[in-house]
């Protein structure tokens, strides 16, 4: 919190003859970036904090905080429901980002050669799904995949017969994953494509000389110097796919139901339910931390791979 | 100076972040239609004993009521009394905002509508709200259905929580037009003494579905439902001790194999409960009967294409009841001895028939029933019945239940394991030990 400083700052006077005019302006500076820093005190810090520290108490909100050391952590760790949310996120975090990321990059090179004229329109069109409200597309979501919903009636008319989207364990998880690729994919084309425009086309143009088709263009010249987005694209995917929160919850709990199903809880649903549906707000904390540690050694997974390949400067070299 | 001047400046700028930043922490939502005292009329408070300085009391109100209005005609009779309401229909929110309110210790509203499913986790902090029989409560307990009243007071009888605002007791929503073409009356007494067992309620449902070629009952839950709420003082937890008796309630078991038994003959659809599917299935009658309480009526009435071809029966072997809320008094508010006054106002026979009129809001309190403006409507939506008779009736057999803190959570696992047995296929008996094992696992961690 600021107050010690300003406080030193209104004694300074009073102790010290003079302020030099170095430590003046050191304080003025701080002074200046200081509400960024309390308000991330109040509403960052002081929340991480007090999460971890909750994490070994027993506390449903309303009554007394009792200490129980571990037994949080050992709850959770034991509750099958925790290891099945936690594989569900890694499962729907794959099939909802590898394949998206595979279409967005298609997409992108589409929209960069040939659609010359309507380009404008076409990135606003694949960036509509990203901007509209998750709750809103995830109930247009669930009237499709109903029991007797769209998507099934599809399939019965190709003499398929029907998935259950509600409770079937891949159901679920292909309901919500299209839900993620619909509202991500455009958003990465966008990426690409500014990373697509970056490239010269001095490099395309020696290469067709040379006798390069299409796809050696794109094998040769076009992944390689896209490393660096992909590379961004992929973490910040993954750091998203570990938060997946809102398509779970919605498309399960349209009955207004106690819990979301075991098919399709993730590590977030799971807390939130922990904590706002069963008042138990202790082991919820201690799904928060648990959840911390996941996500930060993914992205020191990520970070480790990508500084494996380069991603920091896209073959410049070419 | 104008160092000064300056280091003033500084200090007050950051003094107002912090103050900013401490008060943003407070209530969340936005407060629309604050409903502003309008002192044009001044009528002079005619009663006595109430105090007369400005009080303006907050309430946050849950889902669809008239109390906004109600809230206004009192302003008119006590202009020093105004309001200030907070209204969402998400229940999970509304509930979590007070937890969050009240274990701040700031931002609690001064009337708080708490519903039935949420009242077991807010009756053990007593030290959190105000204790209405210390206001008065006690007289007038005896207006209300007696098991309504005593799902708002503590185990021991000696607090209580909430005023009862309206009750749902359940009934049998049936299409007349699928009853006629699968041989069944359509009459409602006739037609609930033909389901008035389970076994029969099964045979009409195996007959329904042979028929018509559609199934009787629309969806796993609401049957469920209907013999879970049968089950006597308890359901899914002791009413003594609290402890998990699901596993061995031979009534949960009931309700789970006949259920199982609906599924396995065919009779029960497979829709999902409030989804868009669901209600295009009411409207074009692709099922025969929906189990649901009052309040389901309105629901019904938005399939606008079925009006005139439903009719309300009697539940077999009993009615529940599914929702209904009450009015609380959180301790942070200052002026207990004002909320108390309007709420029970609020509440009384003459707003309960408002209530019920304006937005089906079941009365609570038995008298109401006798009222010739309450039971003498008939309603065209449902084929000109008189469908305030027929709560009626369902109202007066419902029993008290204990629900327990963690009853929605537990119950929404059983209903898992249903729709697995529905969609899936899954082995019942199986489903059941797992769905048993889950709840234990979630009990150990209370």
């Amino acid at each position: 919190m600021a107050e010690p400083a300003a406080a030193a700052a209104a004694s300074y006077p009073a102790t010290r003859k003079r302020l030099t005019e170095q430590r003046k302006s050191r304080l003025t500076a701080y002074l200046f970036i200081s509400p960024f820093f309390v308000l991330f005190g109040i509403f960052g810090l002081y929340p991480i904090l007090f999460t971890i520290y909750l994490s070994f108490y027993k506390w449903d909100a309303l009554g007394p905080m009792r200490y129980v050391g571990f037994k949080n952590y050992e709850l959770i760790t034991s509750d099958p429901t925790f290891w099945i949310s936690f594989s569900n996120t890694l499962i729907m975090g794959i099939m909802g980002t590898v394949p998206q990321i595979i279409v967005a990059l298609l997409v992108a090179v589409m929209l960069n050669s040939a659609l010359n004229k309507y380009k404008n329109i076409f990135r606003i069109l694949f960036f509509m799904p990203n901007i509209t409200s998750i709750v809103a597309v995830a109930l247009v979501f669930s009237t499709m995949f109903g029991n007797n919903g769209m998507v099934n009636w599809l399939l019965n008319s190709l003499g398929l017969d029907s998935v259950p989207f509600n409770s079937g364990w891949w159901g679920v998880k292909i309901a919500i994953s299209t839900m993620v690729m619909w509202r991500w994919m455009g958003y990465n084309a966008i990426i690409f494509l500014s990373g697509l425009q970056s490239i010269p086309t001095d490099i395309y143009e020696a290469a067709r000389i040379d006798g390069a088709s299409r796809s050696q263009q794109m094998l040769y010249i076009t992944l390689p110097l896209l490393r660096p987005f992909i590379l961004f694209v992929t973490l910040v995917s993954t750091i998203g796919a570990l938060q997946l929160f809102t398509e779970p919850y919605v498309f399960l709990g349209q009955s207004g139901s106690g819990s979301t199903r075991q098919e399709g809880v993730t590590m977030v649903t799971y807390l939130y339910d922990e904590a706002f549906k069963n008042g138990f707000f202790g082991t919820a904390a201690a799904t928060a931390v648990l959840l911390l540690i996941a996500t930060i050694m993914f992205s020191l997974l990520n970070m480790l791979l990508s500084s494996r390949m380069g991603g920091e400067r896209g073959g410049s070299k070419a | 100076m104008s160092r000064f001047k300056t280091w003033g400046v500084m200090l007050l700028s950051v003094m107002m972040v912090i103050s900013l930043a401490a008060c943003s922490g407070g209530s969340s939502g936005n407060n629309e239609g604050s409903s502003e005292g309008t002192n044009g009329e001044q009528q002079g408070s005619s009663n006595e004993g109430a105090s007369t300085e400005n009080v303006e009391l907050s309430f946050w109100s849950l889902g669809t009521t008239n109390y906004e209005e109600l809230a206004k005609e009192y302003t008119k009779e006590h202009p020093n009394i105004t309001f200030k309401f907070q209204n969402t229909s998400d229940q999970t929110a509304h509930h979590a905002n007070l937890t969050t309110a009240l274990s701040a210790g700031s931002g609690a509203p001064d009337i708080f509508m708490l519903e039935i499913a949420f009242i077991e986790r807010f009756i053990n902090a007593q030290d959190k709200f105000y204790n209405l029989y210390d206001l008065g409560a006690k007289d007038v307990q005896g207006d209300y259905l007696d098991w309504k009243w005593k799902q708002a007071t503590s185990v021991d009888g000696s607090f209580q929580l909430g005023l009862p605002t309206d009750v749902a007791p359940t009934v049998v929503y049936y299409r007349t037009d699928l009853a006629e073409a699968a041989g069944l009356p359509t009459d409602p007494q006739e037609f609930s003494a033909a389901i008035n067992t389970w076994d029969k309620f099964a045979e009409v449902g195996k007959q329904f579905k042979d028929k018509t070629g559609k199934p009787f009952a629309d969806l796993t839950d609401l049957v469920y439902n209907g013999l879970r709420d049968q089950s006597p003082n308890q359901i899914y937890f002791s009413k003594e001790d609290g402890s998990f008796i699901g596993d061995s309630n031979p009534q949960v078991k009931k309700a789970y194999d006949f259920t199982v038994k609906g599924i396995q003959e065919g009779w029960i659809g497979n829709w999902v409960l409030w989804s868009p599917e669901w209600n295009k299935a009411m409207n074009d009658g692709e099922f025969g009967v929906l189990l649901g309480p009052a309040w389901m009526a309105g629901t019904i009435r938005n399939a606008e294409d079925s009006s005139g071809k439903w009719q309300i029966a009697q539940m077999p072997e009993g009615a529940g009841n599914w929702g209904g809320s009450f009015l609380t008094l959180p301790k942070e508010g200052k002026h207990s001895k004002e909320a108390y006054e309007f709420i029970s106002w609020l509440v009384n026979k003459e707003n309960q028939l408002k209530s019920f009129k304006v937005s089906g809001l079941f009365p609570s309190i038995p008298a109401v029933y006798d009222d010739p403006a309450f039971k003498s409507e008939q309603d065209e939506f449902f084929s000109g019945q008189i469908i305030a008779e027929a709560y009626a009736e369902a109202a007066k057999s419902v029993q008290p239940v204990y629900y327990g803190p963690l009853h929605d959570q537990t119950d929404t696992i059983i209903k898992n394991a249903l729709k697995n047995v529905l969609e899936k296929k899954a082995d019942p008996a199986a489903e059941w030990e797992g769905a048993m094992k889950q709840i234990k696992t979630l009990v150990d961690r209370s």
